[in-house]
């Protein structure tokens, strides 16, 4: 159906205020949402974007109350004075908490919820229901326990349950943050069914790759609608996304640098317009160099085009290691551990951990990368095997001792923040220890400014945003001085700045001389930081080595589930390996264009 | 964590509300009885219904918490229950074990395994969906069935998450096993805060969500499965009526009873 028609939902004139808030969230938003489009909405962390979602199914102001002005029309009707369970059957809103959205003990239990509660007769159900399990993939689920599922299976059983109540409009609200790529691959394949099914869908996302998906892109700032328009029409605009929050696609940044008039179609695409383009000697030293050491740290250098060579797009920071002599901070050997008697979590896992190490642990979910983790600090005891933290065994170490060598920053922040301050916080392990309090104090200092929270010491942890409560959790850790830091996911849940920021300051940690284990699933967070790669699969370390090395293993990080970065893909379409697109524009003339 | 087992039983097949009966019959009986021989006739009946359903593999999952419960009631009982007016089996100081006081505290120990037992055998044949119906027939609201229900979804939730909060703090070197009782309870805080609003949050998000999918909407409710009586659930419902009346009329004349 044409967009013209009576849209699925317009918000005309919308501002919203919540209570006790100074600013609006949202400040006079109209917009409007075609039957049968998928319209994608991106913009940093608070830019108003999930306040528009829930003004959609009157979640505001119901459950999150403040002044409400302008009109939202949903399939035709105002839907000013309805609660959230009058729209349930118009707007199906699916939030990325995924676990707080399934309540029942089967698949087929939790789809037929919603249309139970609307008296959808027995009949019906049953044809909705096989229905909606049929266009996110689940057929045959029926009886499997929810509890059972991956994440992003979870996830797309929460999207049918909101399917099966045959909704006007589809709310997805970044669907996709607290999964692993494979997860991430999923939802998408169900986007691409919705649309082209004809469903009506309002996305939110962080990753710009669903673009790929959407009709159209309209991008948010402080609560305004400052773009709307065709993705092909905005994507290109690098710099207003970075400035917007919004991490550009590789392609994009490419052809912005290189003054390409249209975009490239395709990897293949961007690779075909690049070759002609390669600096002779890098056509003639296409393959591998082996990794040199190179004293990078920290992100991937951003050398202008054309005043670095190639070499250095083959060896730079990701072929970098730290010296045979450098101290081993932990030593894993024959480590074997599971959680249930048929299937090892770990097994047989060796390897060591040197001083300015940065590695970046990688493995689809349930390869063992958190159980390898907890191992190394203690947390979790394994089965079989040994652990030695600076030659000591961690058998003999309290946890006390480990964590004053270790530290391990959990994936969620708000499973760690409990005191009155941010100062409080970031003083509670150093208080742990016995410290003096001066030098608690000389720490707390020292750490808040480390993590960029210099000006948050006395004020409210719970007040901060996502990413400085990430932040301020590493800060937390970093207290106890440990020369190795592991951080499970320190990215997720964060929108685009807050993860470069995050990252900036990671890396200019590990510089200043701290050793950094990071379990991630970000590819760009992986290329342009870590330095050494390790991958696990079904509890065996199937990869050990430098990065760049690592990367040019596709096949084995297909099986990892482990997207390259498009630059790296463009990158070996070329020969070449770049960790990210500023290293593979070296490897080209500039001004060429296409 | 869930006790459910997705099989195919005939006990599964039964209508909610007899297995909800059911266990609720088991627990009169063995609530009336003293006499530890006359818990056999429940008892024996209830492990062959735990074999058959597949049952059993939940017991032998909380086999510890049967041993536990019944050393501890089997303890307990035997020490204090106290003289009997004969000459005691031994006594020493306050502590006075009379020649009943072993078989009593071994009806109550069984008492306990047939009450833990039923428990089991409902929650691995029921769903909780089920559960919430069986209630929901009974006379109970339908948002009080569903909210209890729910709960036993999320006391796993809040126990995963109370670990992970507590290794978070771990690695912050707290330390909950030495001290006094009120230095440690204090050391809880850290512990006790991000587990209670963890807890909030989730609950403010399950709210907004159940709303979102209809939840108390102004509908009349249908429901997927339809659970027409049939010929076996009568018979199981006259079976379990008439256990419960004949213990009840033994318990009447006192059959049950340990006499001193």
């Amino acid at each position: 159906m044409s967009p013209l028609a009576e849209p699925a939902a317009a918000l005309r004139g919308v501002t919203f205020t919540y209570r006790g808030a100074a600013t609006p969230a949202l400040r006079d938003v109209s917009l409007r949402i075609g039957r049968g489009e998928v319209v994608l909405l991106m913009g940093a962390s608070g830019a108003g974007k999930s306040t528009l979602a829930r003004c959609l199914n009157r979640t505001i102001p119901q459950f999150l109350p403040g002044i409400l002005t302008g009109s939202v029309v949903v399939a035709g009707s105002d839907v000013g004075g309805a609660t959230v369970a009058d729209l349930a059957g118009v707007v199906g809103l699916v939030s990325q908490d995924f676990e707080a959205q399934l309540f029942s003990t089967s698949v087929r239990h939790e789809v037929a919820f919603g249309m139970e509660q609307l008296g959808v007769p027995r009949p019906e159900m049953a044809r909705r229901l096989a229905a909606a399990l049929a266009v996110v993939g689940l057929a045959g689920f029926d009886r499997r326990d929810p509890v059972t599922l991956s994440g992003g299976e979870k996830q797309r059983l929460a999207i049918a349950a909101l399917l099966a109540q045959e909704p006007a409009l589809l709310v997805l609200d970044e669907p996709t943050t607290d999964l692993d790529p494979a997860g991430k691959s999923e939802i998408f394949a169900v986007l691409a069914t919705l649309r082209r099914r004809g469903a009506s869908v309002l996305l939110i996302e962080h990753e710009t790759g669903a673009a790929e998906f959407a009709d159209r892109l309209v991008l948010m700032q402080e609560g305004r609608v400052v773009a709307d328009g065709a993705p092909a029409a905005l994507l290109p605009d690098v710099v207003r996304l970075e400035a917007l929050g919004v991490r550009p696609l590789d392609g994009d940044r490419l052809g912005a640098a290189l003054g390409w008039r249209t975009r490239a179609a395709s990897v293949e695409d961007a690779a075909a317009r690049l070759r002609p383009l390669m600096r002779p000697r890098a056509l003639a030293d296409a393959a591998p160099a082996a990794p040199a050491p190179l004293p990078l740290c920290g992100a991937a250098p951003r050398v202008p085009i054309g005043t670095a060579r190639r070499d250095v797009v083959q060896a730079g920071q990701g072929g970098w290691r730290p010296p045979d002599g450098a101290e081993v901070l932990v030593r894993v050997a024959g480590l074997r551990h599971a959680y249930a008697p048929d299937r090892a979590a770990l097994d047989g896992v060796s390897l060591e951990i040197r001083r300015g190490d940065f590695v970046a642990l990688i493995g689809r979910n349930g390869s063992g990368k958190t159980t390898l983790a907890k191992c190394l600090n203690g947390l979790l005891v394994p089965q079989r095997g040994r652990v030695d933290v600076r030659g000591r065994a961690l058998r003999d170490l309290t946890l006390a001792e480990v964590a004053a060598d270790v530290g391990y920053v959990f994936q969620n922040p708000d499973q760690q923040i409990f005191a009155a301050s941010a100062y409080d916080e970031v003083a509670f392990a150093p208080r742990n220890a016995g410290l003096a309090e001066d030098e608690v104090a000389r720490r707390v200092q020292r750490v808040l400014a480390a993590v960029g929270l210099d000006d948050c010491g006395p004020g409210d942890p719970f007040l901060l945003g996502k990413g400085e409560r990430q932040r301020l959790a590493v800060a937390s850790l970093l207290a106890l001085e440990p020369a190795l830091l592991i951080l499970d996911e320190p990215t997720t849940g964060l929108d685009y700045a807050e993860q470069r920021r995050m990252m900036h300051r990671l890396a200019a940690l590990h510089a200043g001389g701290l050793t950094l284990v990071i379990i991630t699933h970000t590819p760009w967070v992986v290329a342009e930081y870590a330095q050494r790669g390790v991958v696990l699969s079904e509890g065996r370390v199937v990869f050990d080595g430098p990065l760049r090395a690592l990367l040019a293993e596709e096949a084995l990080l297909a099986s990892a589930r482990f997207r390259l970065p498009d630059c790296t893909r463009i990158g070996r379409a070329l020969g070449l390996t770049p960790l990210s697109v500023d290293e593979l524009l070296v490897a080209v003339s500039p001004g060429g264009a296409a | 964590m869930s006790l459910y087992l997705d099989t195919d039983t005939w006990l599964h097949h039964l209508h909610p509300v007899v297995r909800l009966l059911g266990m609720l019959a088991l627990f009169v009986a063995a609530f009336v009885v003293e006499r530890p021989a006359w818990q056999a006739p429940v008892l024996l009946p209830l492990a062959a219904l735990l074999w058959w359903s597949g049952g059993w593999r939940n017991v032998r999952r909380l086999r510890w918490l049967f041993g536990l419960a019944f050393v501890m009631t089997l303890l307990v009982w035997t020490l204090f229950y106290g003289p009997d007016g004969r000459p005691p089996l031994w006594a020493w100081g306050p502590i006075h074990i009379s020649q009943t006081a072993p078989r009593f505290a071994l009806g109550m120990a069984l008492k306990l395994q047939i009450f833990l037992a039923a428990g089991i055998l409902f929650l691995s044949v029921t769903r909780i969906e089920e559960f919430a119906y069986a209630l929901t027939r009974l006379g109970l609201p339908y948002a009080f069935g569903f909210t209890m229900t729910l709960a036993f979804r999320l006391v796993p939730v809040f126990v995963e998450s109370a670990v992970t909060v507590l290794q978070a703090q771990r690695c912050r070197g707290l330390d909950l096993e030495h001290g006094g009782p009120w230095q440690r309870l204090r050391r809880t805080v850290p512990v006790m805060v991000p587990v209670f609003m963890g807890a909030l949050r989730r609950a403010d998000q399950m709210a907004m969500a159940l709303e979102a999918r209809g939840f108390q909407s102004r509908q009349v409710r249908t429901i997927l499965d339809a659970w027409p009586a049939r010929g076996g659930d009568v018979l199981a419902a006259l079976a379990l009526f008439g256990l419960v009346a004949a213990y009840l009329a033994l318990w009447w004349q006192g059959v049950l009873h340990i006499a001193p």
